[in-house]
């Protein structure tokens, strides 16, 4: 009885105030009107806004987690073509190989059991103690590798993990021999897609002891990434450097950058320099915390870097000796695995690997904190995280990936994923298809070429070079339309 | 000459331990990747992690055969590198031709 009076005075208390809101946002001018946050929000954006606020309050830049929410890889548009007859599918009692070997040339390739690895995420200047572990544990257990990120070698995670990649970075924590000797591939750090080459700074008040030790900094001093890798101001630097360390180590050396439109020049150095692998990492990369301008308005799409290093590796005539790893806003197994399709032999996972790793455990945080304070070094809660639990999440995450992975290789009748290419995809974007050279499905492959002669107008402009003075009067003419504007322009 | 004898020797017994590690490798992933199935069929917790881990281990083991594969690769092409008188001059050419 008592409950039905309570139940029936909220539901009249409710109905009143939602009626008088109501008929305040019909009578009030706008200007007056509180509705005008919508139209408002919606023109500056929810994410815009708050960040707008932030600054306003803050007069520094934003330090924003995981990423740029935008994405520019339109991974959607790209499609896997199952076959029936003309090929069959696999038979389901096949395994599918799903292991990579990683620098063919050095004298210790790393061979991974799946395409997938942890990404470069650095113990302190990112994430705990415990989540590099459980990071490194659930690599292990699937028989794959994780990545030190811009760090000094931390004790416990290379106890924990088969496979180590360390970084050779910018901070120089990784770059004495004691210990890059102890890893299992070295990845010369040169930038990352959330952030391109920019220095970054790790403020001595959120430098703890662990912090300190691993990284061999003082106390009250801070940890500071430079733009440019410390002795590499010339391309011949980065020559010798990489030469260097391959006679030293024997192990596979590599190059991450983030993905730029002038990813050929770079990747030209990189072939020169003879390096076993080279990570991309696109621009919608993650991070742990990085200004929104970096991680929105830098950088090229992890799915366009991936497409060109690859033709590019291909032209070179290094395809088979140069691995191209790709990382960046790769979330989804179909993702992964068109991003495999389109030329890359493995890929790295960050964002999504901590999702999975706090899955179950993000009660603990939400709803008063992020779950990321479960997860990154100076977050509040990192002391409540269970390594053994976070651990078996991320493997049977990475499992369950691997798997659907497997699917779609059979529906393709293929027996190893690192099989499966561009000829398995086709695209609904012609567009996406000329940039690619993933057909386009909306036509057979027989009429792809008629139908690109039949449609050349509208992509001729863009194929042609465009002369400067046209360029100054009209940038994207086509062809028809600069023939009819021909008289205006004399 | 004996040492250049003893090491295709030695590549020999290398090459033919290989290659039972790789069907070895071959066999176990297979029936973990049974377990796998037949683990899944039931709706608990506990069994499913089991699953899981045995699925981990059938692509590892796969990964095995697969290192041994590229392995015995390797030991073939030295093997005719010794036979082609590339390795050990001379020596290697005349082991194989007396």
């Amino acid at each position: 009885m008592l409950l039905r009076l309570i139940e029936n005075f909220i539901r009249s208390a409710v109905n009143e105030t939602v009626d008088k809101a109501i008929t305040r946002a019909i009578r009030d001018q706008y200007t007056e009107n509180l509705f005008e946050m919508v139209p408002a929000t919606n023109k500056v954006g929810v994410t815009n806004l708050l960040e707008i606020a932030m600054r306003a309050n803050q007069g520094t830049p934003v330090s924003r987690p995981l990423g740029s929410p935008i994405h520019l890889s339109p991974w959607e548009k790209i499609l896997f073509n199952p076959v029936h007859l003309f090929r069959f599918p696999t038979p389901e009692n096949v395994g599918i190989r799903t292991s990579i070997t990683i620098g063919h040339r050095a004298k210790k390739p790393m061979t991974v059991s799946i395409p997938i690895m942890i990404a470069a995420m650095s113990f302190g200047g990112a994430l705990s103690k415990s989540t590099k572990i459980a990071l490194a544990k659930a690599a292990t257990a699937v028989g794959t590798a994780t990545n030190t990120g811009e760090a000094g070698l931390l004790e416990e995670e290379r106890d924990a993990a088969s496979l180590l990649i360390g970084q050779y970075n910018r901070g120089g924590w990784m770059n004495t021999p004691d210990k890059y000797k102890r890893l299992d591939a070295i990845e010369i750090q040169l930038g990352q897609g959330a952030q391109g080459s920019t220095p970054q700074r790790t403020t001595a008040k959120n430098i703890g002891e662990d912090f300190r030790e691993v990284f061999g900094l003082r106390e009250g001093e801070d940890a500071l990434i430079h733009s440019r890798l410390p002795g590499v101001n010339t391309k011949e630097d980065f020559i010798q450097l990489v030469k260097r360390l391959r006679e030293e180590t024997g192990v596979p050396i590599g190059l991450k950058i983030a993905a730029t439109h002038h990813l050929e020049k770079e990747l030209q150095i990189a072939v020169e320099a003879e390096v076993d692998f080279v990570t991309l990492d696109g621009a919608e990369g993650g991070t742990h915390g990085g200004a929104p301008t970096l991680q929105d308005d830098v950088g090229l799409p992890t799915l366009f870097a991936i497409t060109r290093a690859a033709e590019f590796f291909a032209r070179k005539g290094v395809i088979r000796d140069i691995n191209l790893l790709a990382t960046g806003g790769l979330v989804t197994p179909g993702q992964m695995l068109k991003a495999i399709a389109l030329g890359a032999d493995g890929v790295y996972i960050g964002t999504a690997a901590i999702m999975a790793l706090v899955s179950e455990q993000m009660v603990k945080a939400v709803p008063f904190e992020p779950p990321t304070s479960l997860v990154v070094y100076t977050g509040k809660m990192t002391d409540q995280l269970n390594i053994e639990q976070a651990a078996k999440n991320l493997a049977r995450y990475l499992n369950a990936c691997v798997q659907e992975m497997e699917l779609v290789a059979i529906t393709l009748g293929k027996t190893s994923l690192i099989d499966i290419t561009k000829s398995d995809l086709s695209t609904i974007d012609p567009f996406l298809s000329k940039a690619t050279g993933i057909q386009l499905g909306y036509v057979s492959p027989e009429n792809q070429n008629r139908f690109f002669e039949e449609t050349k107008s509208l992509f001729r402009t863009f194929e042609a070079p465009i002369k400067e003075e046209e360029n100054e009067v009209r940038p994207f003419l086509s062809e028809s339309n600069k023939e009819q504007d021909r008289p205006h322009l004399h | 000459m004996e040492n250049i004898q003893e090491l295709k020797n030695t590549l020999s017994y290398i090459h033919s331990e290989i290659n039972r590690i790789e069907t070895m490798a071959g066999t176990l992933s297979t029936i973990e990747r049974e377990h796998y199935k037949k683990l899944t069929n039931f709706d608990h917790t506990e069994l499913v992690d089991i699953a899981v881990e045995e699925q981990n281990a059938a692509r590892q083991l796969g990964t095995m055969k697969h290192m041994c594969l590229a392995i015995a690769q390797k030991i073939d092409g030295i093997n005719s590198a010794i036979d082609r008188g590339e390795i050990g001059g001379d020596e290697g050419r005349a082991t194989e031709t007396h």
